[in-house]
């Protein structure tokens, strides 16, 4: 029985020898890299990341604070990743009006004359019927089911154009 | 001796590295050099000071989990290599 105790128990200390062993390596490792870093002054990119941090922070506050003169470069204004951005918008998609490929800047003139407020477009309605009921639904104030039809406002910005 | 010859000192060395790792440990153990050579200097600072001076506190502070399951592992070991 004794035997067995003994034996138990030097395994334990062995074991412990043994991982006692284990963790002094792996700290002489961490030792031996930290010092290397230090001796060749590895660490001053740690500074040189927290630098760049502090002036990316300074930067978005001066873009962000309103009272900044802006006049220089605001044709192309460069962002903190470094991109620029044209100042029309080059992004292709697809009008869910009329199904079209659009560049995003030329959207907003698109959609004028493509939901009817442009003469083109009301050219194009007249020849459906349903226009002939949208002009004539147009005269009354509260009719919005057309859409096809803009409000009052555009057909007077239309005979004018 | 078995242990090294098996080639299991190298799997528990792996282990070990592992789980340290995992556990933060080993950035706790360079954060404590890192302050020792700002405090010493960069030029003056070696090697063995190093180790001096952060072994107390790596044995002290490897995580139960880990030292269990290591001494389970080497226990294991040793108690087949014996038969």
């Amino acid at each position: 029985m004794s035997n067995a105790e003994d034996n138990k128990s030097s395994h334990d200390q062995l074991s412990s020898q043994v991982f006692l062993d284990l963790v002094d390596s792996v700290i002489a490792d961490v030792a031996s890299e930290c010092h290397r870093v230090a001796r060749l002054g590895l660490d001053r990119d740690l500074e040189v990341v927290e630098e760049e941090l502090r002036l990316s922070v300074e930067a978005r506050a001066k873009v962000a604070d309103p009272s900044n003169n802006l006049e220089t470069n605001t044709k192309y204004v460069v962002d903190i990743f470094g991109q620029s951005h044209p100042p029309v918008a080059t992004e292709v998609f697809n009008c869910m009006n009329c199904g079209r490929q659009i560049v995003a800047g030329r959207f907003a003139p698109h959609l004028e004359r493509c939901m009817g407020k442009g003469r083109k477009a009301r050219a194009k309605a007249t020849r459906s019927t349903t226009a002939s009921q949208n002009r004539n639904s147009r005269r009354s104030t509260s009719d919005n089911n057309q859409l096809a039809s803009g409000p009052p406002g555009f057909e007077e910005n239309v005979r004018r154009a | 001796m078995v242990l090294v010859e098996s080639g299991e000192k190298e799997n528990l060395m792996e282990l070990v590295r592992d789980r340290l790792v995992e556990s933060g440990w080993k950035d706790e153990m360079r954060i404590a050099c890192r302050e020792h050579v700002k405090k010493k200097g960069r030029k003056d600072v070696t090697v063995d000071e190093l180790i001096r001076v952060i072994t107390p506190k790596g044995r002290a502070s490897v995580p139960d989990a880990v030292k269990e399951e290591l001494l389970n592992r080497i226990q294991k070991f040793i108690q087949s290599a014996a038969l």
